[in-house]
């Protein structure tokens, strides 16, 4: 047959594009100005994070009273020194380890309570009411209250710190996916998928969860500024990292006796701090312009 | 040939609203040879779609279905929601009116055949690939194994319509569900797509229950037609004895609303009124007050079921007028 011998032809073509979703998404991510610059921050944290050992000209935690609070750009301290003589860039290079994973941990914790619980309300009609009841309730105590009532009951580190955020983020991310289950689950091809019987499992998780992708993308990435805030909020007040633990708001929090005298000691984690919530924050919300299926329409 | 795969009695289905209870399907009856095609017609939420859904069991959490559907020996209202879910896809599948909504977007075409295979017959992923192909090619998409790879929204509605019906008929049923299979298509589309149906029934031995509310697809597929109204069958019979003479006058009005191109006097003779409202309470006969012919009889009693033929029965009172009051009764539809 002719069809036959015309469609062996157009396979051997070029192959197609895998996955240009990505990249179209990608694409437009870029033509956003500002995204590049959070998408750099992004980036410079995630290589200080991982090659922290070598990007650190010190030892972060080994005291050296005899260099205690020298200023910015001295030899061979160039961010300076704190009240005992640590090494202000290895503590900062070291914190940005402690505060991308304590992130990332407490958004995939996150995530991974708040979709479960966001599937299972939104297609179990039977579920909804108890779960977003649970769900109400979270919402009812301010969130950093509740982290500081999960961390005075789990006690303080920084692995409780992880769960009381991720315990946190679960309630807004259960609203997200619910609310986009809800209007998928009454799409057609839902419908269609149960009748060539399809089990709920795997409609849940094959057939909805990857069309409410986008809006999970976005809260993640804005749910990562969040995340690295609190923890810095949580360790300045002295719940989460312990000294001499080098995190960012354990740093500052260690920085304020010595505002006056050596302002670098809190300026400087404090920039750090801004910069990745700023960069987390930029990039969420171009995501968000990125993933929107409007402007997909238009290119 | 004369074994029936389907058979429903005294079907009912009922949904549970803030206005208390409404019945939708209005205990029906019916039954469905092998190979054979049985069109259910009538106005938009006459209950044809519930019926369907009925019989696949994916109605929605408040409704409530009654009676009986026995599908090959099974009953399919007291079968276990896991063994359902097998049938279905498998030995009862459905093709969905809308071709653009009834595809998941986020998956290629190929996936989307390959599942039930996978799912139903275990397939491995390379030869539910190759049978995915196979299907695609039977149902006329040129290029198959380029279409594989393609996302639906790179497809034409035809072509979806297609890949819809490639899926239904993947796992081999032997009962196929089209709900207004062609109505979102052109009427170029729409009558390849009938074609298509008709053949692939014959080819895999299918039989087919067709929904529709257009005559003429009903008049192009049917073997036998049920006519519907609110909820009940009111004419059921082959399709000669319902295009040649139809005996309730609803089934004559619907007739006598499709335009005739080839007289240039004809004129639309539409329904007057329309359907009533599911959860009003109407005595006697249902389409009474719709009907030309509206007795006193017909707003006090529900009138049964007479069969004027082996293969044609009505519900309607009309049937009872003498014989002789029958032949000078002048039917709506004649100009």
């Amino acid at each position: 047959m002719s069809a036959e011998t015309a469609s062996h032809a157009v396979t051997v073509l070029p192959k197609q594009k895998k996955d240009y979703a990505i990249i179209s998404t990608a694409k437009r991510l870029v033509k956003n100005k500002v995204a590049i610059i959070g998408l750099f921050i992004i980036f410079i944290q995630i290589l200080l994070a991982v090659f922290a050992p070598l990007f650190a000209t010190h030892d972060p935690v080994k005291q050296n009273l005899s260099m205690a609070e020298l200023g910015p750009l001295t030899e061979g301290h160039w961010l300076g020194t704190d009240n005992y003589g640590r090494d202000m860039w290895s503590r900062l290079v070291y914190g940005a380890r402690i505060s991308l994973f304590v992130g990332i941990g407490a958004v995939v914790l996150g995530l991974a309570g708040g979709i479960t619980l966001g599937l299972l309300s939104g297609y179990y009609r039977r579920l909804d009411g108890i779960i977003m009841r649970i769900v109400d309730l979270l919402f009812a105590f301010p969130g950093i209250l509740l982290a500081m009532l999960i961390i005075a009951i789990l006690g303080t580190s920084l692995a409780n710190v992880i769960i009381a955020i991720s315990i946190w983020s679960i309630p807004t991310c259960a609203r997200i996916v619910r609310g986009s289950v809800l209007s998928i689950k009454k799409q057609e091809y839902i419908l269609a998928m149960k009748s060539l019987g399809a089990s709920d499992m795997r409609i849940m998780i094959k057939h909805i969860l990857p069309n409410c992708m986008a809006p999970i993308i976005v809260f993640a990435t804005m749910r990562m500024a969040t995340a690295i805030l609190s923890t810095a909020s949580l360790s300045f007040l002295g719940l989460g990292a312990q000294p001499p633990t080098p995190e960012w708001g354990a740093m500052i929090s260690a920085g304020q006796d010595f505002m006056w005298t050596s302002p670098h000691m809190i300026i400087i984690p404090g920039i750090a701090i801004m910069c990745v919530v700023f960069a987390f924050n930029v990039v969420g919300d171009a995501l968000r312009d990125a993933l929107d299926p409007g402007m997909n329409l238009e290119n | 040939m004369a074994q029936s795969i389907l058979d429903i009695e005294n079907l009912v289905t009922k949904f549970k609203t803030a206005n208390g209870e409404v019945s939708a399907v209005r205990g029906i009856s019916f039954s469905l040879k092998k190979g054979e095609t049985l069109c259910i017609v009538g106005e938009s939420g006459c209950g044809k779609s519930i019926t369907a859904l009925s019989i696949m069991g994916l109605l929605a959490g408040n409704a409530r279905s009654e009676g009986s559907i026995n599908f090959n020996g099974k009953n399919l209202l007291n079968v276990k929601h896991e063994e359902m879910r097998k049938i279905r896809g498998n030995e009862i599948s459905m093709i969905f009116q809308e071709p653009m909504t009834a595809l998941n977007p986020t998956f290629t075409v190929g996936f989307q055949l390959c599942e039930p295979l996978m799912i139903h017959n275990k397939l491995s992923k390379k030869a539910a690939f190759q049978k995915g192909i196979e299907l695609l090619k039977q149902v006329g998409i040129p290029l198959p194994e380029k279409r594989m790879k393609q996302y639906p929204h790179e497809l034409s509605g035809g072509m979806r319509q297609r890949v819809m019906i490639a899926i239904a008929l993947a796992c081999n049923p032997s009962l196929l569900i089209a709900d207004e299979p062609t109505t979102a298509l052109d009427v170029t589309i729409q009558a390849q797509i009938l074609d298509l149906l008709n053949d692939l029934k014959d080819e895999f031995q299918t039989s087919l229950i067709m929904i529709t509310h257009d005559m003429g697809v009903v008049a192009e597929v049917a073997d036998r037609v049920i006519v519907m109204y609110a909820g009940e069958i009111i004419e059921e019979g082959t399709a000669e004895a319902i295009f040649n003479t139809p005996q309730h006058p609803y089934t004559k009005g619907l007739l006598s609303s499709v335009p005739n191109v080839d007289d240039p006097y004809f004129k639309l003779n539409p329904i007057p009124g329309t359907l009533p409202n599911l959860n009003e309470q109407i005595s006697g006969c249902r389409f009474h007050p719709r009907c030309p012919h509206a007795m006193e009889k017909c707003i006090q009693h529900s009138p049964y079921r007479t069969k004027r033929t082996e293969n044609h029965a009505v519900r309607c009172w009309l049937q009872e007028v003498e014989e002789s009051e029958y032949r000078n009764y002048q039917p709506t539809s004649a100009v």
